[in-house]
């Protein structure tokens, strides 16, 4: 399934070099802009404290954002991509998570450190315990529970945080307190390398899963269950791991969106984090490893272009940015229909026939 | 003698796995034949290829001379197949009566059909409005057969009627089945061996998805070295 | 079909509704009052439950797109009734009372024509991989929200054409008692009955109930399988636009109404039992009452968001205790 292994032929560099390479392009990534536009990757000094202004910075954010949701789709891809299971509210995880570390940082009076800590390690923890129990609820019954029980489940969040008080219901509460060294605001950069090294960790660690054994029954339960469950595995328990892994890693990306934006609201429980994750996913190609980081950047990059730019169709001028949300539902809707496997997976696909046109020559694979 | 059903080497596939590799049937107007073989080599994929519910990827399926295969199922079923699945298959919420009527083609057809169908199996007339989930497995298997009746039809596929019966009802169905291939012509799947020599007049044997032999009943009865080869009886 | 234990919860979910909706009421007015709204509500999402019900018994999809049905439903009938809008019937149709048979009549026809090209056009190329099914219909429900908002923007529009049946009422119990309402739950009751009695007694209803046990038995019988389930989803979504066409008086045209509805929806068809059409009844009006009585509770407190998240809450419950529903087969 995947392409990343080293040929046995070359050296271990030659199977790796494209990702060594893109992750040194990244890592260099703010000096580059930088350089190009003549700005500081660290921002500008005023008096004792940096400003984040100028290219470099800007830049970094949108990345950062490409991190965050790449995560998010990595985890989703665990769930929907590799074991089968689809839920319709990974947005629960992302918001809860938030949720939990901004209560921590900004509602308890512990050391700013501490409370960061303990914030990071709850959130996480919640989330797995979240996707723990409604997995138990659910996953012994048809596969359609679990996703109408996710989407309730993270409607009725939503709703409950936007009517909730004490986290200022619709408006939700900013977060004033977070260390100098992750803050932002204050060095983007060295928030910029923290996204950065969890979302290569996230990369790996599921590459790793999936190609372990526990990875190999994943793949058993989507594309059996019953067949995987006549094999001795009990399916429930390794769906269960699934979804609490997959539940904790969405939980890193909202922790990784609530520090970035310095804000926690209802929004980040709202639709958009389960649609685009699931649209990522699909498009960049389930099931395969770099098929959502593909199509988080892919996505994200073509919101940052054209959210500013204009079409111009029989006369009538219509801002892109007003009808966004549409191009991607037809883009997802064509995806499903026309290539369900993705860019990536689409790709495989066809080198995987080239191959095997090219060894065997006879019999045509048949439906 | 003119064949009504004439499959000629078939390949069948379900997923990715290749269920027939070669298989040829032919039924004669009016006769009974029965498909041989043991468990897993494809006789019920050949039933439901020719049906329509698994398509053949390759070979040929001419039903009446005209060709039938990569046709939708109830495109093959209306030019007068009826097909009785093995397990039965009948619509357990339905009723009696519901099961009967669902199989028209035409309306006023169970009406016409009625008596005869009642004479070849008088339980179900008592049963009429119980719903199929309530039947025994006999009376199932016999409202699965009548179902079948309900059409012109011209040809049964009947996949293992015996299975899982009491002999009683067994010798009942034989009775029925027997009777009504005076008016129909019947394709037949079936293990066990005693029934099959008793109904059958033609065979065919399918083994690990090919068809590896065919002829006559009376022949292969007398056949011990093909039956021990194929089928593991004496 | 219902068992003991299903007619005792039912039973006794019914008891505590009216014991709290009774502690909460003044005079038999009051209560009144409630029952009818709860009603009300329950006859509406029924229109959005039923399609879900049959159309996931007999196709094994659940349309994530039924709600946005009703939305759509609702919009075109708000749009035809007004003056002003894409579809303009004030000249040809200037009798108000006329106008909104017009205006749910062209709500059901664009229902029925959408619900008839997504089954043709996007669900069909699917049957063989079911879970893009419901992917599909997921990403349908976003298109049509976004749709919504790019003919009539995103401003909620309150019904201000005022007609007959629309504003009159009658007083029992010293209440004012809305006749809309009333004839909606009529409507609803009579919609149910006939849906009923095709689903018993007629060839199409023998059909799909087949189908709903072994769709591929029903096609070796020969029977046309596809083109009944193309029936059944094109109707499905009929009802639901003419269920938002019928609400739009009330709840007016909103985008939110598509998410709110099919999440109440599905609260419906699973506390029903899916697939199951007595459940999915029961389970309407059962859910309508809730949503009442929450109403009528939350008013006052601090527990403003009660209404909005007691279907969720039911939902949750019934799938913790008994996921196969009260009508369903565990």
């Amino acid at each position: 399934m995947q392409s990343l292994t080293p040929s046995s032929r070359g050296g271990w560099l030659r199977g790796y070099w494209l990702p060594a390479l893109l992750l040194v392009f990244l890592i260099l990534f703010p000096f580059i802009v930088g350089a190009l536009t003549e700005s500081s990757p660290f921002g500008v000094a005023r008096g004792d404290r940096m400003v984040m202004r100028g290219e470099s910075v800007r830049w970094q954010s949108v990345l950062i954002e490409v991190y965050i949701l790449a995560i998010l789709a990595m985890s989703y891809n665990l769930l929907f991509g590799f074991t089968g299971v689809i839920s319709f509210g990974h947005a629960l995880f992302f918001g809860t998570a938030g949720y939990v570390l901004g209560l921590l940082l900004e509602y308890t009076a512990l050391e700013t450190g501490v409370a960061l800590a303990l914030g990071v390690l709850a959130a996480i923890a919640v989330c797995g315990a979240l996707g723990l129990l409604i997995g138990f609820v659910t996953l012994r019954l048809k596969g359609v529970y679990f996703a109408i029980f996710t989407l309730a489940v993270a409607e009725m969040f939503f709703i409950f945080f936007g009517r909730w008080q004490l986290t200022r219901a619709e408006d939700g509460f900013a977060i004033t307190d977070l260390p100098v060294w992750l803050d932002p605001s204050q060095s983007r950069i060295s928030f910029y390398y923290v996204a950065l090294a969890l979302a290569v960790l996230t990369f790996l660690f599921i590459r790793r899963l999936v190609n372990s054994p526990t990875g190999a029954v994943f793949k058993a339960i989507r594309e059996n269950e019953d067949r995987a469950q006549s094999m001795g595995y009990n399916t429930l328990n390794y769906k269960l791991l699934s979804i609490t892994i997959a539940g904790m890693l969405a939980g890193v990306a909202g922790i990784l969106q609530v520090i970035l934006n310095k804000k926690v609201g209802p929004e980040l429980l709202g639709v958009s984090y389960t649609v685009d994750p699931l649209l990522m996913t699909i498009i960049g190609g389930i099931g395969t490893f770099s098929g959502p980081v593909i199509g988080a950047s892919g996505l994200h990059f073509l919101d940052v272009f054209l959210r500013d730019a204009e079409l111009v169709i029989a006369g009538i001028t219509i801002d892109i940015a007003n009808i966004w949300a549409l191009l991607l539902g037809v883009i997802f809707i064509l995806v499903v229909i026309v290539f369900p496997f993705g860019i990536i997976g689409t790709w495989q696909r066809r080198r995987a026939t080239r191959k095997q046109r090219a060894v065997t020559t006879g019999h045509p694979p048949s439906a | 003698m003119s064949s009504i059903l004439e499959v000629r080497d078939i390949h069948t596939f379900i997923g990715q796995f290749h269920i027939l590799e070669g298989v040829s049937v032919s039924v004669t107007t009016g006769g009974i034949t029965v498909l041989l073989g043991r468990n897993g080599a494809g006789k019920t994929t050949t039933l439901r290829s020719i049906i329509g519910l698994t398509p053949p990827a390759r070979g040929s399926i001419h039903f009446d001379g005209k060709p039938i295969q990569g046709r939708q199922s109830h495109n093959i079923a209306q030019l007068g197949i009826g097909y009785v699945p093995e397990h039965r298959a009948i619509f357990r919420s339905l009723s009696v009566r519901e099961n009967l009527q669902l199989a028209e083609r035409r309306s006023g057809d169970f009406a016409r059909k009625a008596d005869f169908i009642f004479d070849l199996f008088p339980d179900l007339k008592r049963l009429i409005e119980l719903p199929g989930g309530n039947l025994s497995g006999g009376q199932q298997q016999m409202l699965a057969v009548a179902r079948a009746l309900v059409p012109e039809n011209r040809l049964l596929l009947i996949d293992e009627p015996s299975e899982g019966l009491a002999p009683v009802i067994i010798e009942q169905l034989i009775a029925a089945i027997q009777r009504l291939s005076s008016q129909v012509s019947v394709l037949l799947v079936e293990q066990n061996f005693r029934v099959a020599s008793k109904l059958a007049q033609s065979y065919v044997i399918i083994d690990e998805g090919h068809s590896v032999a065919a002829g006559a009943m009376a022949d292969l009865v007398q056949d011990k070295a093909l039956i021990q080869r194929y089928l593991g009886v004496a | 079909m219902a068992g003991r234990a299903s007619l005792i919860a039912i039973a006794l979910i019914l008891a505590a509704l009216f014991g709290v909706a009774f502690a909460n009421s003044s005079s038999p007015g009051d209560f009144g009052i409630t029952l009818l709204s709860g009603l009300f509500q329950g006859m509406l999402l029924f229109l959005v439950a039923s399609g879900l019900s049959i159309v996931f018994g007999l196709m094994d999809v659940l349309n994530l797109a039924q709600g946005s049905y009703f939305m759509v439903g609702a919009y075109v009938a708000y749009d035809a009734q007004h003056a002003g809008g894409v579809i303009d019937l004030t000249s040809v149709l200037p009798d108000p009372n006329l106008r909104f048979i017009g205006a749910v009549l062209a709500a059901i026809a664009v229902g029925a024509l959408l619900g008839y090209l997504l089954e043709r056009g996007l669900l069909r190329p699917l049957y063989s991989r079911p879970i893009f099914q419901l992917v599909l219909t997921f990403g349908v429900s976003l298109v049509a929200l976004e749709l919504v908002k790019f003919i009539w923007t995103t401003t909620p529009y309150s019904w201000t054409e005022l007609f007959g049946v629309r504003e009159s009422f009658f007083e029992l119990f010293g209440q004012r008692f809305s006749t809309y309402r009333l004839f909606v739950v009529g409507m609803g009751i009579a919609l149910i009955v006939a849906i009923g009695l095709l689903l018993q007694r007629s060839r199409i209803g023998i059909i799909i109930r087949a189908g709903v046990e072994d769709r591929e038995m029903v096609q070796a019988l020969g029977i046309n399988v596809r083109a009944v389930f193309t029936l059944v989803f094109t109707l499905g979504c009929a009802i639901a636009a003419f269920g938002g066409a019928v609400a739009a008086p009330f709840l007016g045209a909103s985008t939110t109404l598509g998410n709110i509805f099919l999440l109440q929806a599905i609260a419906v068809v699973v506390l029903g039992g899916m697939g199951s059409y007595s459940g999915t009844a029961v389970g309407s009006v059962l859910v309508g009452l809730a949503i009442a009585v929450a109403q009528d509770t939350a008013i006052g407190t601090a527990f403003a968001a009660l209404p909005s998240i007691t279907p969720m809450l039911l939902l949750v419950l019934v799938l913790l205790v008994r996921p196969s529903g009260l009508f369903g087969k565990s």
